[in-house]
């Protein structure tokens, strides 16, 4: 179960960083100190999602929707409001995102496992079983650096997909490696939705929302807009999209 | 410190509750990154930790060709003896420079990392003092241990050796948690860092015997952290005789109290740690 209530975000500015001691002291010189400016990412986000649940969060690029997956699996802590997450998450990373180059295999296995959550004993038990499944059985003790980039994608997906989290996240890339392995992590994908698990997803395919979720968050500037079934708020966000593309061809057609 | 400490763990209106993901296995991530370290260092050769144990060895021998003359006066007439002297503490505090220097860097280089998933984020810091700690009891101490025997014709003051090992890895312990949260917020601490390395280098009598520095300056090297575990150590090696009990006592305490600072200063930053990294 997640709920979320009131969250309120807010972060430092990127280009407000002086992170340095030496650019802070002449700072300090001149007398340019001045305190950190603070961006509002979220605002009055009221989230619930049942157990089991599958939902998508929609809507454009710097919207807050990866901001609301970080809330949700504590990377980020709110700065007001609160948040109650049941159950074990796990971030279904950009994939590869964990492994370091120069270990084998079986080592980053581990590695990545207990980052996402696992705990050892169970990571090493399940080694053979996440080789089988990215078909790297041969390449156990090689270097991650020595796979290409589709393999590493694929060693990715298995050990991700592999852990039993009761609270999925998912930021884009559903399906990795080549058609015949795209086709098996859509299987896994499927079996995974089936199975009694809350799922967030975050994405762009708004066909692959209408078809997977059960429930759509539309968030605009750190807001949600709107949330109710996938397809009204797809047909919803996109008539939005629309309206304002329009309106802007319109603006520049009388500016110019 | 204290009222800092407070404002962002007590942020009003904030309330979280999550089934713990990580934080509860500390020692698993701890586990698995100084795994990944080690394994790292030494590409799966114990070669490697044989080269950890040369290298000061190397280095002592060349202080001892240029210094040695000068300074065996004061080591009994033995150049031997001083070289000896230079391994213990070049070792000992190469262990201490090396361990918190990686530290001042490691939270930032692994950010993106932290961006992704929840990691505590002590782990990182930790791992690194204790991969560290392993080389150094892995290469040197035994080579230390042989060498205390050979000295003294007996064992006890080999075993009291853990004293100060342990109170200097408290020590880089708490320094490493410190230098790694500073190190988020500014990103020159390495280089900054690196000057007060130095200075803590050259401060401690490591490759000069302290009765050689001016009366005047003497009374102040006390003050070096490193003095009372770097004598302690040297002379359970060398000496026949037992270092005084408030030695042992005074770089336990400086172990303790640095691993409570650190731990203390590092629980003040991290609310403010993901806003950098």
């Amino acid at each position: 179960m997640i709920s979320l209530r009131g969250v309120r975000l807010e972060r430092r500015t990127r280009e407000e960083f002086s992170d340095d001691f030496k650019s802070r002291f002449f700072a300090l010189l001149a007398r340019r100190a001045r305190a950190p400016r603070r961006k509002l990412v979220l605002q009055d986000v009221d989230l619930h999602i049942a157990p089991g649940e599958k939902v998508a969060l929609i809507g454009p690029n710097g919207a807050g929707k990866s901001s609301i997956l970080k809330v949700i699996c504590g990377v980020l802590e709110p700065t007001a409001g609160s948040v109650d997450v049941r159950g074990r998450v796990a971030p279904l990373l950009e994939l590869g995102a964990g492994f370091n180059p120069e270990l084998s295999v079986t080592d980053n296995i581990i590695l990545y496992g207990v980052l996402l959550g696992l705990d050892r004993r169970t990571i090493v038990s399940r080694i053979d079983a996440i080789l089988a499944f990215a078909e790297l059985e041969e390449y156990r003790q090689y270097p991650v650096r020595a796979l290409s980039s589709g393999m590493a994608a694929r060693l990715g997906f298995a050990v991700a997909t592999d852990s039993d989290a009761d609270i999925l996240l998912v930021d884009e890339a559903l399906s990795v490696g080549d058609e015949s392995f795209r086709a098996k992590s859509r299987a896994r994908i499927d079996e995974l939705w089936h199975e009694h698990r809350t799922v967030v997803i975050v994405s762009h395919d708004l066909a692959l929302v209408r078809s997977m979720c059960e429930k759509a968050v539309w968030i605009d500037r750190g807001r949600i807009v709107a949330a109710g079934p996938p397809g009204e708020i797809v047909d919803r966000y996109v008539r939005a999209v629309d309206e304002a593309a329009i309106n802007a061809l319109l603006r520049a057609r009388v500016d110019a | 410190m204290q009222a800092r400490r407070r404002a962002v763990r007590e942020r009003p209106g904030v309330v979280v509750r999550r089934t713990p993901l990580i934080d509860e296995r500390l020692a698993d991530v701890v586990g698995v990154l100084f795994a990944q370290s080690v394994k790292l260092r030494y590409r799966g050769s114990a070669l490697g930790i044989v080269w950890s144990a040369l290298s000061p060895l190397a280095m002592a021998v060349v202080y001892a060709s240029i210094f040695g003359q000068t300074f065996a006066r004061f080591y009994g007439g033995s150049v031997l003896l001083y070289g000896a002297a230079v391994y213990i503490g070049l070792t000992l505090i190469g262990f201490f420079i090396a361990a918190t220097t990686e530290c001042s860097s490691v939270l930032v280089q692994n950010g993106g990392l932290l961006n992704k998933v929840r990691i505590p984020f002590e782990a990182f810091p930790l791992a690194t003092v204790a991969a560290h700690a392993f080389q150094l009891l892995a290469g040197s101490v035994p080579l230390m241990i042989v060498l205390s025997i050979a000295m003294n014709h007996d064992i006890g003051h080999a075993l009291l050796l853990i004293v100060p090992l342990a109170s200097l890895m408290m020590l880089a312990a708490g320094a490493g948690i410190f230098i790694s949260g500073v190190g988020v917020f500014f990103r020159d601490t390495p280089h900054l860092y690196e000057l007060a390395t130095f200075f803590l280098w050259v401060t401690s009598p490591v490759f000069y015997p302290a009765a050689i520095v001016p009366h005047r300056l003497q009374q102040f090297l006390v003050y070096n952290p490193l003095y009372p575990i770097l004598t302690t150590a040297r002379d359970l090696v060398l000496t026949p005789s037992l270092p005084p009990l408030w030695l042992f006592a005074l770089g336990l305490a400086e172990g303790a109290l640095a691993l409570v600072l650190g731990i203390a200063a590092f629980a003040a930053m991290r609310g403010r740690f993901m806003d950098h990294v």
